[in-house]
C-alpha cells in the first residue's frame, strides 16, 4: 500500500466521474426479470465498458491489462459500490480463477492464448465438484486417462461435474481429474483447461431453489483434451488448485462487502422507513431500530474485517484461516440481513417474484435474496469445513482422529 | 519489568506523531504501527509479570508502575513532559489491561483525566495538572454520565451530571454521578458541569471538599473501582471552572466517546485472553481418548469466539482511528474547534465498535466458561472475573442497546438526507 494518499483521491474522483457518466441509468429495473441471452449480453457490454475505462481486470499484472495495486483496486472497488454500478457475474471465474490460475501455473503459451480471449469476452467455468466428491473434493472420481497412441497426446476424460456455474454460457473449463487411480487421493489428480466444444460434452442445467439454472451439471463422455491444455505437472492438480482458489479471496470479498454497505443497507433502512398500511414505519419501533442498527455495525465490521485482509494479503502476512474468517462472517451476515428484510418487508415480499440479474447478492427483493443466499453458506466448502479450518489452521486445534 | 525498554517504548523523536495534531493517524502509517507494536509488546510483557506477582484474585498493577512505564502522560504533550502521542496509543494499553484483567487506576486517571484535560482552554491550572499527570503526582477522576441516557445527547440540559450556579467566589456546584471509573482513590476530581448558560465546563473538585461526598461502590467486577460523586451546593475553588476549546458540547461528547471507546478496547484484550485460554484448555484437557479441542463442537465453538474478536477488532480500530483524528483536530482548533461532522463520525464509529465489542466479550466469555467445562465455574479459573469485567465494561458508557438506538436515529436522519 505505498501508493501516496493524494494520488488514491485523485483515482477515486476518476472513478467517481467515470461511473456518473458510464453506469446505464435504471439498469436495476432493466434487468429485472431478463432471460439468459438478455442478462449474457448486458455482461458482455458491461465488461466491454470496464475493460475500455481499464477497470475489468486491475488485479491483472500491467502487461496483459490490469497493473492497479491493492491500494487502487480497493478505491476501484469502493466507487464502484457506492455508485451501484453493475456487478461483473459472469466473468467471475474468468478473471479471478482463471486468470490466477494461468498466471501462477500456466506455461507462457497457455497464457497468451487465453488472457487475451478472457479480455475479449471468453466465458471460464470451473468444473471441480463432482456428485460424491462435494466438502471432501479430494475424493473427486472423473478420471483422465493419458493417450498417446496414434502419434497424438491427449487426456481422455469420463466423468460427471456438479454446480458448474455459468457452464451453459461457458467457453472454457477448469477442470479437475484423476490421472493417477493408484496415488494417494491428492496426489492423483490433474488440472486441466477444457474447451467447452469438445465431443462428448453434454452440459445439463440444474434448478436451483430460486428457479434459475446457472448451476449445471456436466457429463463427460471419452472427452479428449490435448496433453499441451495440463496445468502444472501431471497429478499435481490438487497442488495447483489449492494454491490457485485462494488467490482472489480477498478483493473479491471486499467488494462484496462494499456492495453490502453501500446498496445493501441503503435498501435495508429503506424498507425500514417504508410505512405500512397503517401509516406506521417499521424503524419507528424500537426493536426494528436496534436490529437495523445492529446490521449497520456488523457491515462495518465485514468491511473492516476485508479491508484488513487485503492489506495483509498485499503485505504477505495473510494467516492460513484469514479468509475463512471472511468467507463465514459474510455469508451468515448476507443470510441474517436479507432474512431480516425479508421479515420487515412482510408479505410484500413473497409477492417479488423476480430480482435484477447482475446485482449484487442483496437487491433489496428480500425474499429471494434470503433464499440465494444459501448460495454462500454452502458452496466453496461449507460454512462447517469453513468453522473446521478456522479451529484447525487459524487456531492451532487439534485434528480430528 | 523493565523501566528502560517502557519508556523507549512511548518515546517520540521530535517532530514525530503527535507533534502534528490534525494529520490523520493510524490508517497505514508504518512509523505508528511500529512504535503501537512496541508499546503492546512492552505492556503485555509488563502487565503479566505484575499479574503473576500477584497471584490473587485481581492482577494489581501498582500506581508507580503505571508512571514508570509511561503510560500516565502518553497523549501529555512534549512540552509538559509527556510522550504526546495519541489516543490510538493509550487505546493499546486499554486492551492490554483487558487482556490481563488487570487491576489499574488507567480509566479514570489517564484514559479520561487527561482527554478531558487535553480537551480544555489551555490555563495554568490545566497545564499544572497535566504536567504533573505525566509523572504520577495526582489520581484524578473525571465524572461524566455512565449510564444510557446521555448518549447523542451530551451537553444537553438534563444528561450532564453536574450544574453549577453563581459564579466567581459565589459558584456552587450541585449533582451527582454514579459508576465513576476510580472516583474512591482519586485525589482530584474533574466534574462534568453545566454553567448558568448551559454551557459545558469542567470543574475541578478535591474528595472531602466542602459539600461533596465521595463513596466508593463495591461491584462484582473487583478488577473495577467506581464510586459515586455528589455534590451539594459545593462552593467552587477560584480558577476551578475549565472550558472546553471551541464548542464544549463537541468536546463533552468526544469525551464521552472516549470512555466508551476505553471500555471497548478493555472488552477487546479481554475476550482475546478467553480465546486463547479456551483453545490452549481444549488442546490438552482429554475426554474419550483424545482432546476435547479435536471435537467438531468445541472447535466451531472457538472458531466462532475468532470471528466475533476479528470483527470487534476491525470496528475499534475504525473507531480509534476516528476518535484519535478528531481529537487532534479539537486540540489544534483553538476556538474554531471541530466540524459537527467529524464529531457525528466519531460517535458512528464507536457506537459500532462499544456495542458490538462489549457484548462480543460478554458472549466470548461466557463461551470460555461453557467450552472450560466444570474448571470454568469454578473461583480458581478465574474465567469469572473476565466475564463480570466484560459485563461491567458492557454497561459502563452506554448499553449495546443505547448506543444502537443513536445508530438508527443516524440511520434515520442519513435517509432522510438522501431523500432530500
Amino acid at each position: 500500500m505505498s501508493v501516496p494518499r493524494g494520488d488514491l483521491a485523485e483515482l477515486r474522483a476518476t472513478v467517481r466521474g467515470w461511473c456518473r457518466a458510464h453506469v446505464p441509468a435504471d439498469w436495476r429495473r432493466a434487468q429485472t426479470g431478463v432471460g439468459g441471452d438478455e442478462f449474457v449480453a448486458f455482461q458482455q457490454a458491461w465488461f466491454q465498458e470496464l475493460r475500455r475505462a481499464g477497470y475489468a481486470v486491475p488485479h491483472w499484472p500491467a502487461e496483459w491489462g490490469g497493473g492497479m495495486s491493492a491500494a487502487e483496486q480497493m478505491v476501484l472497488y469502493q466507487e464502484l459500490a457506492a455508485a451501484d454500478a453493475p456487478r461483473l457475474v459472469l466473468a467471475f471465474v474468468s478473471i479471478h480463477h482463471a486468470a490466477a490460475t494461468l498466471l501462477t501455473a500456466g506455461t507462457d503459451e497457455q497464457r497468451r492464448r487465453h488472457l487475451p480471449g478472457i479480455l475479449d469476452g471468453e466465458i471460464w467455468v470451473q468444473g471441480f465438484s463432482e456428485p460424491e466428491a462435494g466438502s471432501d473434493l479430494a475424493s473427486l472420481r472423473t478420471t483422465a486417462r493419458r493417450d498417446r497412441r496414434a502419434g497424438g497426446d491427449v487426456f481422455v476424460v469420463n466423468g460427471q461435474k456438479l454446480w458448474a456455474s455459468g457452464a451453459a454460457h461457458a467457453d472454457w473449463c477448469l477442470l479437475l481429474a484423476r490421472s493417477d487411480p493408484a496415488a494417494p487421493k491428492r496426489r492423483g489428480i490433474s488440472y486441466l483447461l477444457m474447451d467447452m466444444r469438445s465431443p462428448g460434452l453434454d452440459v445439463r442445467p440444474i434448478r436451483n431453489a430460486l428457479g434459475d439454472s446457472h448451476f449445471c451439471e456436466i457429463f463427460l463422455n471419452d472427452v479428449e483434451i490435448p496433453a499441451e491444455n495440463l496445468v502444472g505437472p501431471e497429478n499435481a492438480g490438487w497442488q495447483v488448485a489449492q494454491a490457485t482458489l485462494s488467490a482472489e479471496r480477498g478483493m473479491t470479498m471486499l467488494e462484496l462487502a462494499e456492495r453490502l454497505g453501500n446498496v445493501g443497507l441503503r435498501s435495508l433502512v429503506d424498507t425500514c422507513r417504508r410505512p405500512d398500511v397503517t401509516g406506521r414505519r417499521p424503524i419507528d419501533d424500537t426493536l426494528v431500530a436496534d436490529r437495523l442498527a445492529g446490521f449497520d455495525t456488523e457491515i462495518a465490521g465485514l468491511r473492516a474485517l476485508c479491508r484488513d485482509l487485503v492489506e495483509r494479503h498485499d503485505a504477505g502476512t495473510v494467516g492460513p484461516a484469514d479468509a475463512s474468517v471472511v468467507k463465514v462472517y459474510y455469508s451468515e451476515l448476507l443470510q441474517r440481513m436479507t432474512g431480516f428484510g425479508a421479515e420487515i418487508a412482510g408479505l410484500g415480499a413473497l409477492a417479488e417474484l423476480a430480482k435484477p440479474a447482475s446485482s449484487g447478492w442483496e437487491s433489496g427483493r428480500w425474499l429471494l435474496d434470503f433464499i440465494g443466499s444459501w448460495e454462500w453458506t454452502i458452496p466453496g466448502g461449507t460454512n462447517e469445513i469453513q468453522r473446521t479450518i478456522i479451529g484447525e489452521r487459524g487456531l492451532g486445534l487439534p485434528r480430528e482422529p | 519489568m523493565n523501566a528502560h525498554s517502557s519508556e523507549l517504548a512511548v518515546a517520540t523523536p521530535a517532530g514525530g506523531p503527535g507533534a502534528h495534531p490534525g494529520t490523520h493517524p493510524g490508517a497505514g502509517d508504518g512509523a505508528d504501527e511500529e512504535l503501537r507494536a512496541e508499546l503492546r509488546a512492552v505492556a503485555r510483557d509488563l502487565l503479566a509479570t505484575a499479574a503473576g506477582k500477584d497471584g490473587g484474585d485481581d492482577a494489581q498493577v501498582d500506581w508507580a508502575l503505571l508512571a514508570e512505564a509511561g503510560w500516565l502522560g502518553l497523549e501529555v504533550p512534549d512540552g509538559l513532559d509527556g510522550a504526546g502521542v495519541t489516543v490510538a496509543e493509550t487505546a493499546v494499553v486499554c486492551e492490554e489491561l483487558g487482556r490481563a484483567a488487570a487491576r489499574a487506576p488507567y480509566l479514570g486517571t489517564t484514559v479520561l483525566g487527561a482527554g478531558a484535560l487535553l480537551a480544555l482552554e489551555t490555563t495554568d491550572g490545566r497545564d499544572e495538572l497535566l504536567r504533573a499527570l505525566a509523572t504520577g503526582a495526582p489520581r484524578l477522576a473525571v465524572a461524566l454520565p455512565t449510564g444510557d441516557a446521555p448518549l447523542g445527547a451530551a451537553g444537553v440540559p438534563g444528561t450532564v451530571p453536574f450544574r453549577l450556579a453563581g459564579s466567581g467566589a459565589a459558584a456552587r456546584l450541585t449533582g451527582r454521578a454514579e459508576f465513576v471509573p476510580d472516583a474512591a482513590e482519586a485525589e482530584t476530581l474533574l466534574l462534568l458541569a453545566l454553567d448558568e448558560g448551559g454551557e459545558p465546563v469542567v470543574v475541578r473538585a478535591v474528595p472531602g471538599q466542602p459539600g461533596l461526598e465521595v463513596t466508593a461502590t463495591p461491584v462484582l467486577d473487583v478488577s473495577r473501582s467506581v464510586g459515586a460523586v455528589a455534590a451539594v451546593g459545593a462552593p467552587v475553588e477560584a480558577g476551578s471552572v475549565w472550558r472546553f476549546r471551541g464548542d464544549g458540547r463537541a468536546g463533552g461528547r468526544l469525551l464521552l466517546a472516549r470512555g466508551a471507546l476505553a471500555v471497548a478496547c478493555d472488552s477487546l484484550g479481554a475476550a482475546e485472553a478467553m480465546l486463547a485460554a479456551t483453545v490452549g484448555y481444549a488442546s490438552v484437557r482429554h475426554q474419550f481418548g483424545r482432546p476435547i479441542g479435536s471435537f467438531q463442537a468445541v472447535k466451531h465453538g472457538c472458531a466462532d469466539m475468532l470471528v466475533s474478536v476479528s470483527v470487534g477488532r476491525g470496528l475499534v480500530t475504525e473507531a480509534t482511528r476516528a476518535l484519535a483524528a478528531a481529537s487532534s483536530a479539537h486540540a489544534a482548533g483553538g476556538a474554531g474547534g471541530i466540524e459537527e461532522a467529524a464529531v457525528i463520525a466519531v460517535e458512528v464509529a464507536v457506537s459500532r465498535a462499544k456495542s458490538y465489542m462489549c457484548a462480543a466479550a460478554v458472549d466470548v466469555a461466557g463461551k470460555a466458561m461453557q467450552l472450560h467445562g466444570g474448571i470454568g465455574y469454578t473461583w480458581e479459573s478465574g474465567v469469572h472475573r473476565y466475564l463480570k469485567r466484560a459485563a461491567l465494561s458492557r454497561a459502563l458508557f452506554g448499553s449495546p442497546a443505547a448506543h444502537r438506538a443513536r445508530l438508527a436515529r443516524r440511520l434515520d436522519a442519513d435517509a432522510a438526507g438522501r431523500a432530500r
